[in-house]
């Protein structure tokens, strides 16, 4: 029956879409052409989304180390979610397998301990660790900063691998063990290589969280050449390398392998067993 | 179990103790640290020792007016932005909820603001909400004349709040969609139909099948998002430092001024807080 109150529908819902694809784009799109403006273009009012003369320069100019530190804050950025979202990986693997497969007295406890990490936010963190840092002698250094992010994402890391363990046959396993492999070998032969999409993305959620994280990286760290890419450019705003075309090339810089991460997890975060372990 | 031996009890204590250690030490050691400093008058000097002065921390910061102000923004943030983002989230997961050609992409559009890193998408709206050449003036001021002038979004604590709201819903929106979305698709069809046979209107249907079937999920997502935004400093404070909610107060207090000892007891103040509510809303709404 395609009346006329369907059509109306439809119109209904392509507008109502279109507002909403608006709202959530435009400050993608800003970014984008902004971009690619030259200087004399970006104050224009009323605001163009399409530039008139389109330039590469802002984009030359975020990645020329001799004018901007762009490519420095990358690199410690890079360095810091990829040692901070591995060595993640491999404490969280072997948790949540303890807390998947094997029983002992006080599991449970560690459990819910672990779940009332969700309660403390950064920012009631920050004082107390950045005195603790101090004293162990970490001020400015990246280390101080992997093994915060570490610490961070373990519960969602162990609770988002530990859904996915438990669906793991266990027959697998006992056949496995019935064979003559250790426990550990049952880790590393079988368990891992049937969770790989579960580990994948357990990674590249603790990278991403690392990547964006600004507290503790402005208060941990104090020299220019270690600072991560959301402290780096965050200062910058505030410096002579303020120019909006610059900017915002470096923040599509900033934000295209993380979405490009996200893309090729997507499938297996939007299943919404994982998403409902997030933590912010 | 059959396989339950003293062997995997072991194995299952050495494969947890790092996450143990690394929580314990990380975690649950500053969270007392924390109260501890609060009680001290904390040196500058982390090296240099502290002066206990007891609860004068929290005497003088519930007779400080600045205090309150601050936990007044805080609470205006959190609940506009926990109704914002669930509302939102709720009408755009009950407008997909179809098919039509394109739905996976679009899915996937929807989530790029809560994946792109808050220091990007804040340059993005630092742009729309400029004050000279912004979209946001330019549509709220020079076509729909909702202002006598130009506002200045970031800077005036007045109006500052304002964006710091709008962005915070836009940013975390695609979370409440997503796992309410989940939600919807879970729902049989034959109650829907079985509804449609007695006659319900779409707003009936929507009254007495969907929401009681939403229940928990939008019940957790309340819990959860007022927790995150009770505690969110990046988001606010990137976007203007002028909104001065709590955590970004602790923030100045700790790292402009220096005021360790306060700023720990604003935070242990803000904890309590937050697990006040925690109990209630887990009693009293959620009725666990």
């Amino acid at each position: 029956m395609v009346g006329k109150n369907t059509i109306l529908k439809n119109i209904i819902f392509v507008v109502l879409l279109i507002i909403l694809l608006t709202f959530v784009l435009l400050p993608f799109v800003t970014m984008l052409s902004s971009s690619f403006k030259p200087d004399n273009e970006q104050n224009t009012f009323p605001p163009q989304i399409m530039p008139e003369n389109p330039t590469m320069e802002h984009y030359k100019g975020v990645l020329n180390p001799d004018i901007f530190p762009f490519l420095i804050y990358f690199k410690n950025s890079l360095l810091v979610a990829f040692l901070s979202a591995g060595i993640g990986i491999v404490i969280s693997i072997f948790g949540s397998y303890s807390f998947a497969r094997l029983e002992y007295t006080g599991r449970a406890a560690i459990q819910r301990g672990v779940l009332l990490v969700y309660m403390f936010g950064g920012v009631l963190l920050v004082i107390p660790l950045f005195q603790l840092i101090t004293k162990l002698g970490l001020f400015d250094t990246r280390t101080s900063l992997i093994v915060t992010y570490v610490v961070q994402t373990l519960p969602v890391s162990l609770y988002m691998l530990g859904n996915y363990f438990r669906t793991v046959p266990e027959s697998i396993e006992e056949a496995a063990i019935i064979d003559g492999c250790s426990r550990l070998e049952v880790i590393y032969r079988i368990v891992i290589p049937l969770s790989a999409p579960a580990i994948v993305s357990v990674f590249i959620y603790a990278f991403m969280i690392a990547w964006n994280e600004y507290l503790f990286a402005s208060v941990f760290i104090n020299s220019s050449q270690l600072r991560t890419l959301p402290l780096g450019l965050n200062q910058l705003f505030y410096t002579q390398h303020y120019v909006w075309g610059r900017m915002m090339a470096a923040s599509i810089l900033t934000a295209i392998p993380v979405i490009i991460l996200f893309l090729s997890i997507e499938r297996f975060i939007t299943g919404g067993l994982t998403f409902g372990g997030v933590k912010e | 179990m059959k396989f339950k031996t003293d062997r995997d009890a072991k194995l299952g204590y050495w494969l947890i103790l790092p996450t143990v250690v690394a929580i314990s030490t990380l975690i649950f050691y500053p969270v007392f640290y924390n109260l501890w400093l609060s009680m001290q008058e904390v040196n500058m000097n982390p090296i240099q020792p502290n002066t206990f002065v007891g609860l004068a921390h929290f005497i003088d910061i519930l007779t400080d007016l600045d205090f309150w102000i601050s936990f007044r923004t805080s609470l205006i943030f959190t609940i506009t932005t926990v109704i914002g983002t669930t509302v939102l989230g709720l009408a755009v997961a009950l407008l997909l909820n179809r098919d039509f050609p394109g739905r996976s992409v679009i899915r996937g559009v929807i989530l790029l603001p809560y994946v792109t890193p808050v220091i990007s998408a804040v340059f993005g709206w630092k742009y729309l909400f400029n004050p000279v050449f912004g979209q946001a003036n330019y549509f709220l001021v020079d076509i729909l004349h909702l202002f006598p002038q130009h506002i200045n979004w970031i800077e005036s604590p007045a109006f500052a709040i304002y964006a710091v709201i709008i962005f915070n819903i836009w940013r975390n929106f695609p979370f409440a969609f997503l796992m309410i979305l989940a939600e919807l698709q879970s729902i049989s069809a034959s109650l829907y139909e079985a509804a449609e046979v007695d006659g319900a209107s779409a707003w009936q249907k929507f009254k007495h099948i969907t929401l009681p079937e939403l229940k928990f999920v939008l019940g957790a997502l309340v819990i959860l998002r007022t927790i995150w935004n009770f505690y969110k400093f990046s988001e606010v404070y990137l976007l203007s430092a002028s909104v001065n909610v709590l955590p970004v107060y602790i923030y100045e207090k700790a790292f402009a001024s220096y005021d360790f000892g306060q700023a720990a007891a604003i935070s242990a103040i803000l904890f309590i807080f937050v697990l006040g509510f925690i109990m209630f809303y887990v009693k009293k709404v959620l009725e666990w």
